[in-house]
């Protein structure tokens, strides 16, 4: 037999689809068995068929698993009764167990159907817990913000300094609380215009007369907000500048000004 | 149920799957339900029937695998032919109408369940970018042969090309696969 021919027809693919009519399938299994050659094509011909499936792969809904290995059976002893010979007696008993058996699986079905929402009403629960948990945890910080802020108001190392609206902004108002010795500096907003948002404020220390930086902020934040730190500031002032700030205060955009009181 | 942990030889799972080990047939599911319903679900075009055409093969492989046979081909070959041959017969139940098997496979790939989609999207890249390297007569017996539920004669007759020229066709492709997979 030409053996690279009988390769070439095409006939191993065809036994691999098993599209043969079974004298040529015979025949095909025979010469695999004789010639080792045709036993290494046909494998390689699975294998690549395999890869392609593999390619074109879909996974199944992931409980078909379960349903497929709780239908399978155990492997089963004993022999099978013949019907015409089993008497009456058991064939009501038989119909007795048909019937349990139908009316065991409605229960079954009811009580899968019963876990089933006991399972989503827990899950929502589950959620609606992590809600309150998540709402507690937000509660609990914003108190340990309010706590701190309020340590730094009562703390009379920090002094406040009001910073009062001039003629640009006359209802503007702002505070400033400066420890002198730590030299830490803390802000607070009573009121401030709203600003378009290619803005934002930024916060000054005048020392010796020259402006020193002590950096931007947008409004709308509640309590205190800590600033840059300062040594020996004469007053503190608020300006309005292009977001991000600029090195310079523009003084016509001057909203609050404070001095600081000397001690 | 989860994945099987071990890893099993073909000749063990077979051995283990004819010694009716459940965590054999668990192994077996892992590693090739999804390969067996993509050839399934291709053909049906329906995730239901997909599933019910499964269910039935992996029942067949688990109290069929005594007749399987090493001597005559891989485990693979054997349940793909279970697969196809049982979703080929659905195709011509009364479920269905044959008129469905002319989608072109751009079709077949939109064609699925939108609650797979995601996933069939990123699994059909993998087969169209394998298929689209093929040239368009051997692409054209793998897909209605394969992915398309026929069979070679009716292959043949429906478009009038001589069974020989499929059977050489196919044989062409599979060359083509082989080296486009490296496969050796």
């Amino acid at each position: 037999m030409n053996i690279k021919e009988y390769i070439s027809s095409g006939i191993l693919e065809a036994y691999v689809l098993d599209e043969l009519p079974s004298g040529e399938r015979a025949e095909v299994e025979k010469n695999l068995a004789m010639y080792p050659q045709l036993r290494v094509e046909l494998v390689l011909i699975e294998k690549t068929l395999e890869g392609l499936m593999q390619q074109a792969s879909i996974a199944p809904r992931a409980q078909l698993k379960n349903n497929i290995l709780s239908s399978i059976e155990e492997p089963k002893q004993g022999k099978v009764i013949s019907i015409n010979k089993v008497s009456s007696v058991w064939r009501w008993a038989a119909a007795a167990s048909v019937a349990f058996a139908i009316t065991a699986s409605y229960l079954a079905f009811d009580y899968r159907d019963k876990w089933i929402s006991a399972t989503i009403a827990l899950n929502t629960l589950i959620d609606s817990n992590q809600q309150i948990a998540q709402d507690y945890d937000k509660v609990n910080q914003r108190l340990d913000k309010i706590q701190g802020d309020f340590s730094i108001i009562e703390n009379t190392a920090f002094s406040r300094i009001v910073l009062k609206g001039t003629e640009n902004s006359p209802t503007a108002l702002a505070s400033v609380y400066w420890n002198a010795s730590s030299q830490e500096v803390f802000l607070s907003i009573q009121r401030l215009k709203e600003i378009s948002s290619d803005n934002q404020f930024q916060l000054w220390a005048l020392v010796e007369g020259k402006p020193v930086d002590m950096g931007v902020f947008d409004s709308g934040f509640d309590g205190l907000r800590k600033m840059k730190t300062i040594a020996n500031p004469g007053a503190f002032a608020i300006t309005i500048e292009p977001r991000g700030g600029k090195p310079n205060p523009t003084l016509e955009t001057l909203q609050v000004i404070g001095n600081v009181a000397k001690g | 149920m989860g994945k099987t942990s071990r890893v099993y030889k073909e000749e063990e799972l077979v051995t283990q799957l004819k010694a009716k080990n459940r965590d054999a047939l668990s192994y077996l599911y892992d590693h090739y339900s999804a390969a067996l319903n993509g050839v399934v679900m291709r053909i049906l075009k329906n995730e239901d029937l997909a599933e019910e055409i499964l269910q039935d093969v992996f029942l067949k492989i688990w109290n069929r695998i005594g007749s399987y046979d090493p001597g005559k081909g891989r485990l693979f070959t054997w349940m793909l032919n279970l697969a196809r041959n049982q979703a080929i017969d659905k195709t011509r139940s009364k479920e269905m109408s044959k008129g469905k098997k002319t989608d072109d496979i751009g079709n077949l790939v939109g064609s699925v369940d939108k609650e797979n989609a995601s996933e069939m999207f990123v699994d059909s890249i993998g087969l169209k970018e394998v298929l689209e390297k093929l040239p368009n007569d051997q692409k054209f017996v793998v897909e209605y042969l394969y992915f398309k539920g026929y069979t070679q004669s009716e292959l043949a007759e429906e478009y009038n090309i001589p069974l020989g020229t499929i059977k050489t066709r196919l044989r062409m492709a599979m060359i083509t696969l082989r080296s486009l997979m490296n496969i050796n």
